[in-house]
């Protein structure tokens, strides 16, 4: 999106069919770098191997429900996004998810398509200034330990 | 005396009332409880068709454009405009097996959705087991592996809603026996020359040997509150013997599963059901 960094969205499913649609619709309305999986193991084992930028999962899954694997990407990639897609309209996983996993936003199915693209572009930009400040943040600790280092420099120099 | 006679009678017809009312509140419950998992089903194929009938028409727009203006080039179509083509098709794909998922389940919500419906007819009781078994697949399906072994059945002669409640209360009973991931079996077989048996089996918890004999007891229930009624295997009893001139009775061993039998004549009894008499023992009950 910005400096030439393609967005990475990681969507999980166990539905093939949500996937796919998703997919098609994100295709067609931007140039995002879409990784899909109906298995939550494996978009585990993608999660931490390369950089995600925001992880879009279903709740109810067989092999681990969408809670478990936001605390995985949690884990993994702190600073992505994580969204809740789910059909499984429970207000517990709702509150569940956002205390446990710090869920930026939690969607109910059937999606709408123009909603999920705001979702996705929000979070998006979040990642971004997220990154943007723990950069600054490790700029700033690097641009003190200089200072600290000038200034023992300096007494040392006067003494 | 006449005016004795009266009375009884009026009291019978208010009995027979009160029991059907009572069946068509269970069986309503026992719908309400499958909710969730039918709302579940249906929401994934919902979204995926809304989403990609959007898609759809977008991509056609701009397939279109590209086409025209390639055309107007005198260029064969562009790599993007083929692109879209494929993703058209697939999308298509995903619309008809979500229109084949939202139909089944609408299919097997039918089964249901006739209160008050008790007449005797010629069925397909494997019609009825698939139905039934889709809707409790809906619900458990990510945990319970649902098997069908259907055997070769004539037409049954029966009530078929209430037999679907009944089919509906054993595989509800079973998934919630089995506490993580487990299976549930449903076998079919005739059992010649005029006889067809159901089996449910479960690979749960099992029923503990000093629940056997009150399992068939209306108001007998050891799940917690609201989950169990406790009404109805009561219920799928009254319906199995009394109705259909059936029988019913279960195999358990705790730890390894329960199998119930649902044995049933081919032709319904006559005259038509005595909805009378709510009581229940455990005759058949181990």
């Amino acid at each position: 999106m910005n400096n030439g960094h393609v967005p990475h969205i990681v969507l999980v499913d166990d539905e093939e069919m949500v996937l796919t649609s998703i997919r098609a619709f994100l295709s067609l309305e931007t140039d995002y770098d879409v990784a899909t999986y109906s298995n939550p193991a494996e978009a585990v084992r993608h999660l931490t191997s390369r950089p995600v930028d925001v992880v879009v999962t279903d709740y109810l899954m067989p092999q681990m429900t969408g809670l478990d694997l936001l605390r995985k990407a949690k884990e993994a990639q702190p600073s992505a996004a994580r969204i809740l897609l789910t059909g499984h309209a429970d207000k517990q996983s709702a509150i569940q998810a956002i205390n446990e996993v710090g869920l930026y936003q939690y969607l109910e199915k059937p999606w709408d398509n123009a909603q999920l693209l705001l979702v996705i572009n929000s979070a998006i930009e979040r990642t971004r200034l997220l990154r943007l400040l723990e950069d600054k943040v490790l700029a700033l600790d690097a641009a003190h330990g200089q200072i600290k280092e000038a200034q023992r420099r300096l007494i040392k120099a006067f003494l | 005396m006449e005016e004795l006679a009266a009375q009884i009678e009026a009291l019978r017809e208010e009995l027979a009332e009160t029991n059907k009312k009572l069946n068509e509140a269970y069986r309503l419950i026992a719908l309400g409880r499958l909710v969730a998992g039918v709302v579940h089903e249906i929401n994934n194929p919902i979204g995926s068709i809304v989403s990609n009938n959007e898609v759809s028409l977008r991509a056609l727009d701009a397939l279109k454009q590209r086409l025209e203006e390639a055309r107007a080039a005198g260029e064969p179509p562009p790599q993007k405009a083929l692109d879209m083509v494929a993703t058209l098709s697939s999308l298509a794909g995903v619309d008809r097996i979500a229109c084949d998922r939202i139909s089944a389940v609408v299919r097997s919500l039918k089964t249901f959705a006739r209160p008050g419906e008790d007449s005797v007819r010629s069925i397909s009781l494997n019609d009825l087991l698939r139905d039934t078994a889709k809707l409790v697949d809906c619900q458990y399906r990510r945990r319970i592996t649902l098997e069908l072994q259907l055997g070769e059945l004539p037409e049954v002669e029966c009530h078929p809603h209430l037999l679907s409640q009944v089919f509906l209360n054993i595989m509800v009973n079973a998934a919630q026996a089995i506490e993580n991931e487990g299976k549930i079996t449903v076998v079919s077989r005739l059992i010649p020359p005029d006889e067809v048996e159901v089996a449910i089996s479960d690979t749960g918890k099992g029923i503990a040997p000093e629940h056997r004999a009150r399992i068939f007891q209306a108001g007998f229930t050891t799940k917690p509150m609201g989950v169990g009624t406790g009404l109805g295997l009561a219920l799928s009893r009254k319906i199995v013997e009394r109705t259909h001139g059936g029988s019913i009775w279960f195999e358990s061993e705790p730890g390894r599963g329960t199998t119930f039998y649902i044995r049933l004549p081919l032709k319904a009894p006559r005259p038509a059901p005595d909805e009378n008499a709510p009581e229940d023992t455990g005759r058949r009950s181990d």
